[in-house]
C-alpha cells in the first residue's frame, strides 16, 4: 500500500536514494513532460535553491518505489513565491509566517494517475499542517489545478490575477488548512486512517521526539 | 469596455468575495450575468459533460441561453457532435469557440451546431474546460456577439468562471451531480481489474482480502448489469466511470 513519507533535514539520510529518484522523476515530469524548460538541467536532476535542509517532502512510496510526491518549505524564508513569482501576488500581498509553509513540486508518475494517489498526496499534505500547527499553504499553480482542489475541499484563494508563465495560465493561491479538507479528500479517495508514515532518525544528540515546525 | 485604468483584478476578486455571500442558483446567475455583461458577453452555461449513458439535460448546473436553443440543443443531441465540447475534453487550456477544429465538409452536424449557433446571437464564444481529479469532466461557456477577450480580460474572466462554477456545484450538490453509481472501492478493484490483475492480485494491492475483492466486484457487477467482471470493466470504462 501506498504510503506518503515524511522525509526533512533531520531523516533524509534514511532516503538518499529515493530522494535522488524524486529529483530524476522531477525533472522528466516536469522539463520533459511539462516543458518547464527553465528547470531543466544538465544532469537530468531538477533540484533547485528550495531543496535544501528547511525543506520538508512528502513523497508517495509503494514497495519502496515513488509514485509521487510534494514539498513544502518555509514562507519565513526567502520561497519560490516571494523570490520568483511575486508578482502573482500583486493584489492580496505575500502571506508569510511561521504557521504558513509554501507547497510546490506536486507530481504523480503517469502509472498512477487515476485519483487514487493524488487523494493520498492531497490528504498527506492536510495531515501533515494540521500536526504541525501549520494554517495556511500557498503555492503557485496553473489554473486548472482550481477545480481539482475544489473537488478536494481544498480551500483555494487567489491572490493575484491569472497571468502567462512559460505560455501556462498560472495563478497564486492561498490554502487553508482543515480538518473539514482533510476529512472531504479522504472520503473522496475512499482512504482510511493515516496516510503518513514518519520515521524518526537519531542521529547522536537528538532527542527522540517528531520535530515540530513552527518557530516562535 | 477597454479602458485601460479599469481594474480586472478588483472586479475578479470583489466577485470571488459576494459569491460565498450567495444562497441560490438564481443569485448566482445574476451575479455572473451582470459581471459578464461587462465582456460583452450575452450568454454562458456551466455544465458537466455527459458519458455516454448520460444525458445534457441532467449534466446542466446553470445556464442563461436564448429562448429555444436550449431545447435545440437538447433534442439534437448536439453535445455529442459539438466541436467546443471535444476540445474541451482534449485540453486544459481555455479557448475561443473558433479555435475548436472540426471537417466543415465530412463533419456536418458540427457544422450545423456552430452555424446554428450564430443565429441565436452566439457568434463569438469562449469556453473554460474543468477536469478534475476523478475523471470528472466540465466546462463553462460563454458566448455573445461582441467581445472584449483579450489577454487582460481573460484572466479575469476566467477566475471568477470557475470560483463561480464551484459556487453553483456546492448549491447543486444535494439534489443531482456526477453520479457515479460505483463506490470508490468498487471502482479501485475494477480499475486493477481493468489491468489484468487478479483478485488475489488486487487484494494484496489494496490490503484486503480476496474475498472483499469479489464481493466489491459482484456489487459493481450487478449495479452495471454486467455478465462477467470482463464485462463490468467494459461497461465501467466505456461510461467514463473509471480510467486506466
Amino acid at each position: 500500500m501506498t504510503k506518503i513519507h515524511v522525509v526533512t533535514g533531520q531523516n533524509k539520510h534514511l532516503y538518499e536514494d529515493i530522494l535522488e529518484d524524486s529529483f530524476r522523476l522531477r525533472h522528466e515530469i516536469f522539463v520533459q513532460e511539462r516543458g518547464w524548460k527553465t528547470l531543466s538541467r544538465a544532469d537530468g536532476r531538477d533540484v533547485d535553491a528550495y531543496d535544501n535542509e528547511e525543506a520538508i517532502y512528502l513523497l508517495a512510496l509503494d514497495d519502496g518505489k515513488i509514485v509521487g510526491g510534494q514539498r513544502l518549505f518555509p514562507t519565513t524564508r526567502p520561497h519560490m513565491l516571494s523570490e520568483v513569482f511575486p508578482y502573482l501576488a500583486s493584489t492580496k500581498g505575500i502571506p508569510s509566517g511561521p504557521d504558513i509553509f509554501e507547497w510546490t513540486r506536486y507530481f504523480v508518475i503517469r502509472q498512477r494517475r487515476t485519483g487514487r494517489t493524488d487523494c493520498r498526496l492531497l490528504a498527506a499534505i492536510q495531515e501533515f499542517a494540521l500536526e504541525q500547527g501549520i494554517s495556511q499553504l500557498t503555492a503557485v499553480v496553473e489554473m486548472w489545478w482550481l477545480p481539482r482542489f475544489q473537488e478536494a475541499g481544498f480551500k483555494a484563494r487567489p491572490l493575484g490575477l491569472p497571468q502567462l508563465v512559460e505560455n501556462a495560465w498560472t495563478v497564486a493561491v492561498q490554502i487553508d488548512v482543515s480538518l473539514d479538507t482533510l476529512l472531504h479528500v479522504l472520503k473522496l479517495g475512499g482512504i482510511h486512517g493515516s496516510v503518513l508514515e514518519w520515521q524518526k532518525a537519531s542521529r547522536p544528540g537528538e532527542g527522540h521526539h517528531r520535530p515540530r515546525f513552527m518557530k516562535g | 469596455m477597454t479602458s485601460t485604468t479599469f481594474d480586472y483584478a478588483k472586479e475578479a476578486f470583489d466577485f470571488i468575495e459576494d459569491l460565498d455571500r450567495l444562497g441560490t442558483t438564481d443569485e448566482v446567475i445574476n451575479k455572473m450575468e451582470s459581471a459578464l455583461t461587462l465582456f460583452g458577453f450575452e450568454n454562458f452555461i456551466l455544465t458537466g459533460i455527459p458519458n455516454p449513458q448520460q444525458r445534457f439535460e441532467q449534466m446542466v448546473l446553470l445556464r442563461k441561453w436564448p429562448s429555444g436553443w436550449f431545447e435545440i440543443y437538447a433534442g439534437q443531441e448536439y453535445v455529442r457532435v459539438d466541436p467546443v465540447i471535444r476540445l474541451c475534453k482534449q485540453t486544459v487550456n481555455p479557448f475561443e469557440w473558433s479555435e475548436a477544429p472540426y471537417n466543415r465538409e465530412i463533419e456536418t452536424k458540427a457544422h450545423e451546431v456552430m452555424t446554428r449557433a450564430t443565429e441565436f446571437r452566439m457568434a463569438r464564444g469562449f469556453c473554460l474546460p474543468i477536469h478534475g481529479l476523478t475523471g470528472y469532466e466540465a466546462c463553462i461557456s460563454m458566448s455573445g456577439t461582441h467581445l472584449d477577450l483579450t489577454p487582460r480580460t481573460k484572466p479575469a474572466i476566467h477566475l471568477m468562471a470557475l470560483y463561480a462554477f464551484d459556487r453553483v456545484r456546492q448549491l447543486v450538490l444535494p439534489t443531482q451531480q456526477m453520479k457515479n453509481p460505483l463506490s470508490a472501492r468498487e471502482r479501485e478493484v475494477l480499475q486493477w481489474s481493468a489491468i489484468g490483475k487478479t483478485a488475489s492480485e488486487v487484494a494484496e494491492i489494496m490490503e484486503i482480502t480476496e474475498r472483499t475483492v469479489t464481493f466489491h466486484l459482484e456489487r459493481a457487477r450487478e449495479k452495471l448489469s454486467a455478465q462477467s467482471k470482463i464485462h463490468a470493466c467494459v461497461k465501467a470504462l466505456q461510461n467514463r466511470l473509471i480510467d486506466l
